[in-house]
């Protein structure tokens, strides 16, 4: 059995696909693909498929997860490449397929890209400024237990950071994985309650998954 | 900004977004600059609801295998889009290109249900096209159709379409298309079109038939002008076997109410029961081989990537191959890890064989329709099903595990009365009674009986199709009654409001008058009719009133054999002289044997000119 380990893009329309739906997307995937992937053996056999992240509703990405079984050892990474390319639906498609390397507990960051629109970029720039400056950069965030407010600044980092026409385009790098999770619009409800220059987060997407090191999780 | 961008924008502020921006698998995409003639498919309900269609999905992938002609789909949008939409300037658009559905050369709605009448007039309105067929452009473009099982009483609507397309359209919307682009090319206007299509076959153009009324408010005439023909029959696809078939439908994102692979086993029905409209209009009873249909199901599950397929037909158990067809499906299905779902079984010819072949598959509820409470009731409707043939299924069902039944019934038929009411408590408790009296019984389990009660609706080209419905009144004693008449927990009644059963009736068998009130009422808010949450049946009263209209002359009067009824000059081969003959053979209380057995002389055989069953 090879255990494999697939990197694929959600972009344009399927970006609006839930992470609850994309799970039957992908159920569906397989079967179009025929490819022999191994089903669980319980009481009620399903394919087995997972996702390494979670993507929020409307996140472009780049480098999305997903882990499954393919019965048949001798079925080159090309070949399951190819077959599920071919029944992908549009935005989405499997950028690379290797054998499975690092457990998913070694995820630790996830970059984002995004454009802050907004009609004066300069005032958003400062007000930006302003608020990485700051000592600390509490928000409330929502967590299984109720809310809790947490101090989002020692643990993010920016990465990119300039004005383009239509406003602020901003990359960072946030915690990740099965103890951390940031989303970015964390950042963007700190700025907003900073009294930031008023501002639409656009194109948000997930640009690389990270391991402690810094390198690419594979 | 496109429009595109318009609708980007908004799309996270809206429940399940993936509704409004297609891009799923099996949606046809085409260059729209070699494109001849663009087709907006539209279903006046949900996504979730319109996507669920079969009817759509072969005419979608029919359509589009023609390369000049390119069927796009489109929606109700929900509550919370339609103020986006509204309030951003966003005409309803179709879901393949995104393109308003204004600029296309055919809007067409499927009428499944009666309660989506102003749902249309809504999807009209919200898309820029004037709602009333008279206010449109002299330009041939923006050609407004309608079919389904609705449209063989189109009268309601009649103001708002400028075509209907009476029976199954496989053959004549392509016909209606082909004509289109013909004339398109030679410049024609949108009156020139009307005429010409009202020469097709099946093609009914309201505007060119004009009614008069005697004093009584009844139907004095009808007169066809234009060259229209006198009455328009309703089209038929012959063999079912060549018939087109999809080889892949479109895949939604997010959940869909039939969420699975379709497959049509047969059309029309043998059985005849009397109050049922789709048992009528979708005459004759035609079958697909029992090749034809494992061979759609297979393509259609390794082109979608389905896991589940359910046989789609009036009546599944009646498919003279059924074991056969079962046994060759459930090898394919067992082996793929695909779910076979079988709706639609009847309780007279539930074999156990039979079911050993569904528990392969499932072990869910068991559906049955009893229908009535009294063996006379079920005689009059011509539900020929006895009370031991129930008991008897009910009994194979238990011993083969199954402790849930469910049973629907009507209320409101004709000739009922508070024996007939008692007699569904009654019939519900001697199948709790029959659970424990069985020996090897699932242990450990109560049997739970659910009864579920609708309101009869009497419906155009049925023997009923004469009947009063029950006032209100009537129909609330009643429910009362059957509420009291049960004794046990382990039974369970639901029933239906009976002012929606109201509603449907006046839109089922009203004339051409409504069409003031139907509009009446979506001004005043009245849409998604068929939801609870959104249903407003004061302002439906309302807008009689303001119209002068009285619902109880529609709903509440016998309608009688020689009064011209709204649909007489539409043939849906199912002569009236039967249906008279039907509804008099109901009033003895007797029953007609299906079309199997004996033909009874429906005229269907004689106006097709080939024999049913030979």
């Amino acid at each position: 059995m090879l255990r494999v380990r697939a990197v694929f893009e959600k972009t344009g329309r399927s970006k609006y696909i839930s992470h609850l739906d994309l799970n039957r997307c992908m159920l569906r995937t397989f079967r179009r693909s025929g490819l022999p992937i191994w089903y669980t053996e319980g009481f009620n056999p399903h394919p087995y498929y997972s996702f390494a992240l979670a993507l929020s509703l409307g996140f472009e990405s780049r480098c999305e997860i997903m882990d499954f079984n393919i019965t048949d050892d001798n079925m080159p990474m090309e070949e399951i490449r190819d077959r599920l390319n071919a029944v992908m639906p549009e935005g989405m498609g499997i950028v690379s397929v290797a054998l499975q390397q690092q457990k998913i507990t070694a995820i630790t960051h996830a970059d984002y890209s995004f454009t802050l629109e907004t009609a004066v970029p300069e005032k958003l720039i400062a007000d930006i400024e302003k608020l990485l400056a700051a000592d600390e950069i509490l928000i409330e965030k929502k967590t299984k237990k109720g809310i809790k407010t947490v101090d989002i600044k020692p643990d993010m980092q920016v990465i990119a950071f300039n004005a383009n026409e239509r406003g602020v385009e901003m990359k960072l790098r946030l915690p990740a994985g099965t103890q951390t999770n940031y989303n970015p619009t964390l950042f963007f409800e700190a700025l907003k309650n900073a009294g930031a220059e008023p501002f639409e987060p656009a194109c948000i997407t997930r640009t690389a998954i990270l391991c402690g090191d810094g390198s690419d999780f594979v | 900004m496109q429009l595109r961008d318009k609708i980007e924008k908004h799309l996270l502020s809206v429940q399940k977004p993936s509704r409004y921006i297609g891009g799923e698998v099996g949606s046809v995409i085409k260059d729209k600059s070699k494109v001849d003639v663009r087709f907006a498919f539209c279903f006046p309900d949900t996504y979730d609801i319109g996507m669920s269609h079969l009817g759509m999905k072969i005419l979608y992938s029919l359509t589009n295998e023609r390369e000049n002609f390119w069927c796009e789909r489109c929606y109700a949008p929900s509550e919370d889009f339609e103020a986006i939409m509204r309030e951003n300037d966003i005409p309803l658009y179709a879901l393949e290109s995104l393109d308003p559905i204004k600029d296309f050369d055919f809007i067409g709605f499927t009428m499944q249900y009666e309660l989506s009448y102003t749902n249309v007039l809504n999807m009209l309105d919200l898309a820029g096209i004037p709602v009333f067929s008279r206010d449109r452009t002299e330009e041939l473009t923006q050609i407004v159709v309608a079919g389904g099982p609705c449209v063989c009483n189109p009268e309601p609507l009649a103001d708002f379409f400028d075509i209907f397309i009476l029976g199954e359209g496989e053959e004549v919307n392509l016909e209606l298309m082909d004509l289109y682009w013909e004339m398109k090319q030679q410049g024609a206007k949108r009156i020139d079109f009307l005429r010409k299509a009202a020469q097709i076959d099946g093609i009914y153009v309201p505007q060119f038939y004009s009614f008069t009324y005697k004093e009584d408010g009844t139907i004095e005439s009808v007169t066809a002008s234009e060259g229209a023909p006198e009455v328009v029959q309703k089209r038929i696809i012959r063999d079912l076997d060549k018939v087109y078939y999809p080889e892949n439908f479109v895949v939604p994102f997010t959940e869909i109410v039939h969420d699975r692979v379709s497959v049509e086993v047969l059309r029309g029905c043998i059985r005849g029961c009397r109050f049922c409209q789709a048992g009528f209009i979708y005459r004759p009873f035609r079958e697909k081989h029992t090749d034809t249909i494992c061979r759609e199901t297979k393509c259609l599950c390794e082109n979608t990537g389905y896991d589940e397929v359910s046989l789609a037909s009036l009546s599944t158990s009646d498919h003279s191959e059924i074991d056969p067809m079962l046994t060759q499906l459930i090898e394919y299905t067992a082996n793929e890890r695909i779910n076979l779902s079988l709706p639609s079984l009847r309780v007279d010819n539930f074999s156990e064989s039979l079911l050993e072949k569904i528990k392969k598959v499932r072990k869910s509820g068991l559906t049955f329709a009893a229908e009535g409470g009294t063996q006379r009731l079920r005689d009059v409707i011509n539900k020929n099903v006895s009370e031991d043939e129930i008991m008897n299924t009910c009994r194979i069902a238990f011993q083969g595990g199954y402790s849930a039944v469910k049973l629907y019934f009507m209320m409101g038929l004709p000739t009922e009365t508070d024996e007939d009411i008692v007699g569904i408590a009654d019939l519900a408790q001697r199948i709790v009674d029959l659970f424990y009296s069985i020996e090897d019984r699932p242990k450990g389990r109560g049997v739970q009986v659910s009864v579920s009660c609708a309101t009869f609706v009497p419906k155009p080209f049925t023997p009923f199709q004469f009947e009063p419905q029950d006032t209100r009144e009537m129909i609330e004693h009643k429910q009362k009654l059957l509420l009291d008449s049960v004794k046990t927990r382990k039974i369970k009644v639901s029933y239906h409001d009976p002012n929606v059963s109201q509603l449907e009736v006046i839109l089922a068998k009203g004339d051409r008058r409504l069409c003031k009130a139907i509009y009446t009422a979506w001004k005043k808010g009245c849409k998604f009719d068929s939801w609870e949450e959104h249903y407003r049946f004061d302002k439906w009263l309302e807008a009689f009133a303001d119209c002068g209209i009285d619902p109880s002359f529609y709903a509440n009067r016998r309608f009688e054999y020689d009064e011209i009824l709204p649909w007489d000059h539409l043939d849906y081969l199912v002569s009236k002289e039967f249906l008279i003959r039907e509804n008099k053979t109901a009033h003895q209380s007797k029953t007609t044997p299906n079309c199997r057995q004996r033909c009874s002389g429906c005229g269907v055989n004689k106006k097709v000119g080939r024999e049913c069953f030979c």
